[in-house]
């Protein structure tokens, strides 16, 4: 067991329950894809994993090796340690738009440094050449002096996955990561993030049942702030309706 | 016609009020032109420019220059560590982005000339307290001027940093700092500019430089040395502007080019 949610509760700001008691588990080498319809509190639930938000109840607890560590409630100096272990995706990427490709791909490696080192002298050329790796296994090598703002969608999504990649974490956690991509840099990017699973666990929320089928090992589909699939990905349209509510089914997964 | 009425009244109250001025400060039009052929005599004491002394002067306009440019270096430093805490967005601590807008908002209402004789009194005369004053005006601009570049950045670069596990000051250089640095260059050319020439003025006032060679020039009613002293301000004037139009080309040609 390499990450256990635990019966996690969340309110919205103004004291509506979101999400009421949502817990599974994760092994090292799953690709979870994680379904539900807008606002119900995918992404909610991924940053309470990295504590970019704090559940007001409930349990995680990551297991990288052989020490299980609660996530939640922790801060500062014992947040960060656990941090470096969990490397997040976001849609539209968010890489420092004025640094080059590569300078975006180092700050992954921002956690094992210390702060005097990175401050005084950076990154030594063994890193910039394990750095320059993880951009040719996406791909994009060439682009690695240019300025990330010069870079189309598709290409940073795969500079994030670089960034990733040379963090070395256990877990990848991918907030919609192709939702504002077109079909055809959605494949180029869910084909550059399966093969990682060799390396550690991945959790995506995704839009599109058929991408999720097509690419992840297990679906969780959230509704009205419970589990109410736990799977395998092959969704059958009395699945979707369970997911999405019968006879209201997502647009997106009609144009899929 | 009519629509012009509407100005009628407040056009007349600034009227009103433009006259009051101008007795209240005993404007003397009269007097100003009573007074041309004196300016011409005087202009006429002053040419041609001493240019022999022009050698002995290069010192002191090099010193103006270095008191300018340290003051404003070390300005630009602090004002971006103060313009961190000042920043609504970087800490989570109320009293101290308070604190730190007070007193940048407090040095800005202070005279330049009243802070550079506040560190004369400390530490005498010369080119470090002129540094100082110069320092302490520019924190007062910069530190404003760069919190408030800083409050504008785009956050989720920075998540995106916090998320990986980076420290406060890691995500400071990655995610902050490349994102303020045009905006606080181009603030701290500025700011160079205006401090060359509040260095000629502390210069008046005892920081040395060029602003002393002038006022001890005209009290000995040396009026071509003078003379040849405002030539020399005007150069360095022009000079500090025009490298300033220049190294700010060159950081947005960095810009687009890359």
């Amino acid at each position: 067991m390499m990450l256990a949610i635990r019966n996690i509760y969340k309110k919205l700001p103004d004291g509506r329950p979101l999400l009421k008691g949502i817990s599974f588990d994760v092994q090292k080498g799953e690709f979870i894809g994680i379904l539900g319809e807008s606002g119900v509190g995918k992404t909610v639930l991924l940053r309470c994993i990295n504590g970019l938000t704090q559940p007001d109840h409930g349990e995680i607890i990551m297991n990288g090796d052989g020490h299980p560590q609660k996530i939640n409630g922790k801060k500062g100096k014992e947040l960060r340690t656990i941090r470096r272990k969990i490397a997040m995706i976001f849609q539209g990427s968010i890489l420092v738009k004025r640094l080059t490709v590569l300078e975006n791909v180092l700050t992954g490696g921002l956690g094992r440094i210390s702060t005097a080192r990175s401050l005084f002298y950076g990154f030594t050329e063994e890193e910039v050449h394990h750095a320059l790796a993880a951009l040719s296994q996406v791909g994009i090598q060439n682009l690695a002096y240019r300025r990330a703002e010069t870079l189309s969608g598709g290409e940073m999504q795969r500079v994030a996955i670089a960034r990733a990649i040379f963090q070395k974490p256990l877990l990848l956690l991918a907030d919609e990561p192709v939702s504002n991509l077109d079909p055809k840099n959605t494949e180029v990017v869910l084909d550059f993030l399966k093969p990682l699973t060799e390396h550690m666990a991945i959790i995506g929320v995704f839009h599109a049942p058929k991408l999720v089928g097509k690419y992840c090992t297990r679906v969780i589909g959230i509704r009205n702030g419970l589990i109410v699939y736990d799977g395998e990905p092959d969704l059958s349209d009395a699945i979707l309706n369970l997911i999405y509510g019968a006879g209201r089914p997502s647009p997106v997964a009609l144009t899929n | 016609m009519k629509r012009y009425f509407k100005y009628l009244l407040p056009a007349g109250v600034f009227f009103l009020l433009l006259w009051g001025g101008m007795v209240v400060c005993r404007a003397d039009p009269l007097g100003l032109l009573k007074g041309i052929p004196r300016g011409i005599e005087l202009i006429g004491h002053m040419v041609p420019p001493a240019w022999g002394k022009i050698p002995d002067l290069l010192r002191p306009a090099l010193e103006t220059v270095q008191v300018a440019f340290v003051g404003t270096c070390l300005g630009a430093f602090l004002s971006f560590i103060i313009g961190l805490i000042a920043a609504r967005n970087m800490h989570s601590v109320p009293i101290l982005r308070d604190v730190a807008r007070s007193l940048l908002s407090a040095e800005r209402a202070l005279p330049d000339l009243i802070v550079m004789l506040f560190f004369v009194a400390i530490v005498g005369l010369g080119a470090f307290p002129g540094v100082m004053a110069l320092m302490a005006s520019s924190i007062g601009m910069l530190g404003k001027l760069f919190a408030d570049a800083i409050e504008e950045i785009d956050p989720k670069p920075i998540e995106a940093l916090e998320a990986i596990g980076a420290t406060k000051i890691q995500v400071i250089q990655y995610g902050v700092l490349p994102q303020v640095l045009p905006a606080m260059v181009a603030h701290t050319l500025y700011r160079f500019e205006v401090n060359i020439r509040m260095s000629i003025l502390l210069g008046v006032v005892g920081a040395g430089g060029i602003g002393f060679n002038l006022v001890t020039s005209i009290r000995l009613m040396r009026y071509q040395e003078a003379m040849a002293i405002i030539l020399i301000i005007l150069i360095l004037v022009t000079f500090s502007e025009k490298i300033s139009d220049l190294l700010r080309k060159i950081m947005i040609g960095k810009e687009v080019l890359r």
